[in-house]
């Protein structure tokens, strides 16, 4: 062994191992075209460390010009290579001058497969062994070709164009143009001196060309593996980020469905980005519709104006809200309180918001109106003052009857000749509406007194509850305060549940009105329910006007103290309370203000 | 009295539409009575002036919403109501809805009648006005489109000169169309045909 074969060898393999390495990275890759180039140089500089070792041993002229042929095909292959991994890698070298150099090379293998022997020798004078690294080698002597410029000239044509995309690449900013560029450079131009002083000056060397290329090899190899080091990095941290977006993209989305209505992102000219299923849902439009749609199109054309206005408001000024109709595909309307939040997505403004459906909870509103309306209703007799109006009514028919056909008749009988026919007619009529009148007030009459109540076990606290449920819009609109007392354990008591609720009710009512003159802060109603020995007395006191002089007389039926009642509601009242054998009566309160009371008796065989 | 005044009774109450029938027929009115606001939207003539007595609560349609009917239909008539539990609001409301007078049942005859005569005349002066107003119409169509230009700004108290230079057409022939507008109008005096002007802007603005 010596130094000569160790150090080819090791050429030979490293740039094979390069080449391999390269190689594959190409095959995995097709479009790395840079590594396809690095691959097929690594090999050729294996070769030509194989073909340099060939030279040295060689021990005929036809031998060498054999592998100084074969050496030429490996060199065109190298430079060729190295100019477009060049041209691949940094991108950045002039294509007439890769082409100058690639054509100046080709046109020099060509010479040199045409002259005899070779492009470096005109003739080959003898083979000389000398000693090189403690080997015995062989060199020639011979003179050489001038036609050799060829080669050369491609050597310094590819050295500018190596210089040229260097400083391109430079000042291009390309960092790794400057490593691989000045390596190649300085192994160029050392190899062009190699070559000038073995040929020309006839220095004692052998052609030691592949550890040139080899340096270019390595510098080349390094270069590409930290770009593959890099590429792996970059890959691995995408792959992180791409975690990271996938996790955040599952957050929004459980943000976006655990909203309780829906919820959209939309773009400044309107279309919806996104949206959750709720949206689907509550707008009737499937995910394929909402891609195509615009904002605007779940909205009547005449709400956009006010829609726009909101809108711009929301993107000038950050955020912004909205009460206004949804059109869902299948044309209801549901009313939305919309609310909005200008956010920046790839960096263009957008809107985020929820839609509250605000109709579910109006609807709830009025479903409990309904169903307290439907209470009322259920307490089947009409409230007092509905029932003085239906009596007005039913009374004021038969006698505007009787009074017009007696007018009639005065006129008639104002003629010389009256039409008995017709006057009888008259009197037929005035006679039937007065009965019916007389019906009226018969059929009053019964539902006053009522005869014997029908009785049932009530709670007294029920009868106040209820009470105070029905006439709650009452007490609401005059701005009252309610305050209960009432004592625990009462006993039950037996009444007729409805009448004396609407007693309750009346009285109530009667109080608020009373209160309407009163500080609106002191409007104290106070309801109380107590034991009194057989009784259960109810009492409900105002701090309102107060009673006239003589109380009992506001019990008195068409006594009334307010514009628009028929004083009736009291006298009913008392009937009601003494069908129940209990009594109803009224004292001035201690300060200002009434107190009615009325009391039931415990067990019904009181009554 | 040479034509008996026509008059409506629409009440949901038989025994009632046939007291008042007999006090307003003994008063000298052409009474017909409907038993209920459809059946008179039904019958009734709506190019003829009416005078209509009715109920305000009826079952299927009440007398507030026959009034909103008869108003649509740009009819001439004019309404007394009559009512036996009719409140504040409503009454103002059927006044102010242009209604004669709202009366509450049981109703004198004194004032039931006069109220009546009071939509008679009120029905019938209207007509008298749509009648000038319909004429004053068919007068100004027979207008050449420069003889309502000139009828315009003549109305306008424009004086002849400024006509002229306004229509671009000679003092002279301003004159000769403005007698001819004059004349066609059946205006005697500028301040004739000022009226006849507002009286064809007013029934416009109608």
């Amino acid at each position: 062994m010596n130094w000569v074969t160790i150090i080819w060898s090791m050429v030979a393999s490293a740039s094979l191992t390069l080449a391999g390495i390269h190689g594959l990275v190409w095959y995995r890759q097709r479009s790395a075209l840079a590594s396809l180039m690095f691959c097929l140089m690594a090999t050729a500089t294996a070769g030509m460390a194989a073909c340099e070792l060939w030279m040295m041993s060689v021990q005929t002229t036809l031998e060498y010009n054999y592998a100084l042929q074969c050496f030429n095909v490996l060199r065109w292959m190298i430079t060729l290579s190295m100019v477009g991994f060049v041209h691949f890698y940094l991108g950045t070298g002039r294509k007439w001058l890769a082409l100058s150099v690639c054509g100046l090379r080709t046109f020099g293998l060509l010479l040199n497969f045409t002259l005899t022997p070779n492009i470096y020798y005109s003739s080959i004078t003898e083979l000389r062994k000398i000693m090189f690294l403690g080997k015995s080698v062989t060199i020639v002597e011979g003179t050489p070709n001038p036609l050799m410029f060829v080669g050369q000239l491609s050597l310094i044509l590819l050295a500018v164009y190596l210089v040229d995309a260097t400083m391109r690449g430079h000042r291009l900013g390309i960092h790794r143009s400057l490593i691989v560029g000045i390596s190649m450079i300085v192994f160029v131009m050392a190899l062009s001196l190699q070559t000038f002083f073995v040929l020309w000056e006839s220095m004692d060397t052998p052609i030691i060309a592949s550890l040139f290329f080899m340096g270019i090899v390595a510098t080349m190899g390094l270069e590409l593996s930290n770009d593959m080091v890099r590429a792996a990095i970059l890959a691995s941290n995408l792959q992180n980020r791409e975690y990271e977006l996938h996790r955040e993209r599952q957050l929004t989305d459980a943000i976006f469905e655990s909203a309780p209505g829906m919820l959209y992102l939309h773009a400044r000219e309107g279309q919806i980005v996104r949206w959750n299923s709720q949206h689907e849902k509550i707008t009737g439009y499937s995910n394929e519709e909402t891609k195509l749609m615009k904002a605007e199109n779940l909205f009547r054309p005449e709400d956009l104006t006010k829609l726009n206005r909101s809108w711009d408001r929301a993107f000038s000024k950050g955020s912004d809200e909205i009460v206004v109709d949804l059109i869902r595909k299948d044309g209801h309307a549901i009313r939305h309180l919309f609310t909005m939040v200008r956010v920046e997505v790839r960096g263009k403004p957008h809107l985020v918001g929820i839609g509250v459906d605000l109709s579910s909870q109006r609807a709830l509103a009025i479903e409990t109106a309904q169903h307290n309306e439907e209470m009322a209703q259920l307490a089947q007799m009409a409230s007092m003052s509905e029932l003085s109006s239906s009596i007005a009514h039913e009374l004021n028919q038969p006698l505007t009857i009787i009074l017009s056909n007696a007018q009639a008749a005065q006129r008639l009988l104002a003629r010389e000749k009256p039409d008995i026919k017709e006057l009888r007619e008259i009197l037929d009529d005035i006679v039937s509406a007065d009965i019916r009148a007389a019906d009226v007030i018969k059929k009053l009459r019964t539902i006053l007194s009522r005869g014997v109540p029908a009785l049932e076990q009530v709670e007294p606290m029920d009868l106040f509850d209820k009470a105070i449920s029905l006439a709650q819009a009452d007490v609401d609109a005059s701005g009252v305060f309610i305050i209960k007392k009432t004592a625990s354990n009462l006993p039950k008591l037996y009444a007729d549940r409805i009448p004396v609720e609407q007693v309750l009710i009346n009285l109530i009512k009667n109080a608020c009105d009373a209160m309407q003159d009163t500080d609106p802060p002191s409007r104290h109603l106070s309801l109380s329910c107590k034991q009194d020995s057989g009784f259960i007395q109810f009492s409900v006191q105002d701090n309102g006007c107060g009673l006239p002089e003589n109380p009992e007389r506001i019990f008195d039926a068409f006594h009334s103290t307010k514009p628009s009642g028929l004083g009736l509601g009291l006298a009913i009242s008392r009937t009601i309370i003494r069908a129940h054998g209990g009594q109803l009566w009224a004292e001035s309160a201690k300060n200002r203000g009434a107190i009615f009371h009325f009391n039931l008796p415990l067990d019904a065989s009181n009554s | 009295m040479t034509t008996k005044q026509k008059v409506y009774l629409v009440d949901d109450e038989p025994a009632l539409l046939r007291a008042l029938s007999r006090l307003l027929r003994a008063e000298g009115f052409d009474v017909t009575t409907f038993n209920s606001a459809t059946s008179f939207l039904e019958t009734y003539d709506p190019t003829l002036p009416a005078c209509v007595v009715l109920d305000v609560s009826m079952p299927e349609m009440t007398g507030l919403e026959l009034q909103q009917h008869l108003i649509n239909s740009a009819s001439n008539f004019s309404l007394v109501f009559l009512t036996a539990n009719g409140d504040i609001p409503m009454s103002v409301r059927a006044i102010k809805a242009g209604a004669v007078d709202f009366l509450t049942k049981p109703v004198k005859d004194s004032e039931l009648i006069g109220a009546i005569r009071l939509g008679i005349k009120k029905t019938e002066d209207n007509q008298s006005l749509r009648n000038e107003v319909q004429l004053l119409k068919e007068r100004l169509i027979l207008l050449t489109n420069r003889e309502k230009e000139v009828f315009t700004h003549v109305v306008a108290g424009e004086p002849n000169k400024l006509i002229a230079s306004a229509l671009g057409i000679t003092e002279q022939t301003i004159k000769v169309h403005r007698g001819r507008v004059m004349h066609k109008m059946g205006a005697e005096s500028l301040a004739q045909l000022v009226r006849i002007a507002e009286r064809l802007g007013h029934l416009d603005s109608n």
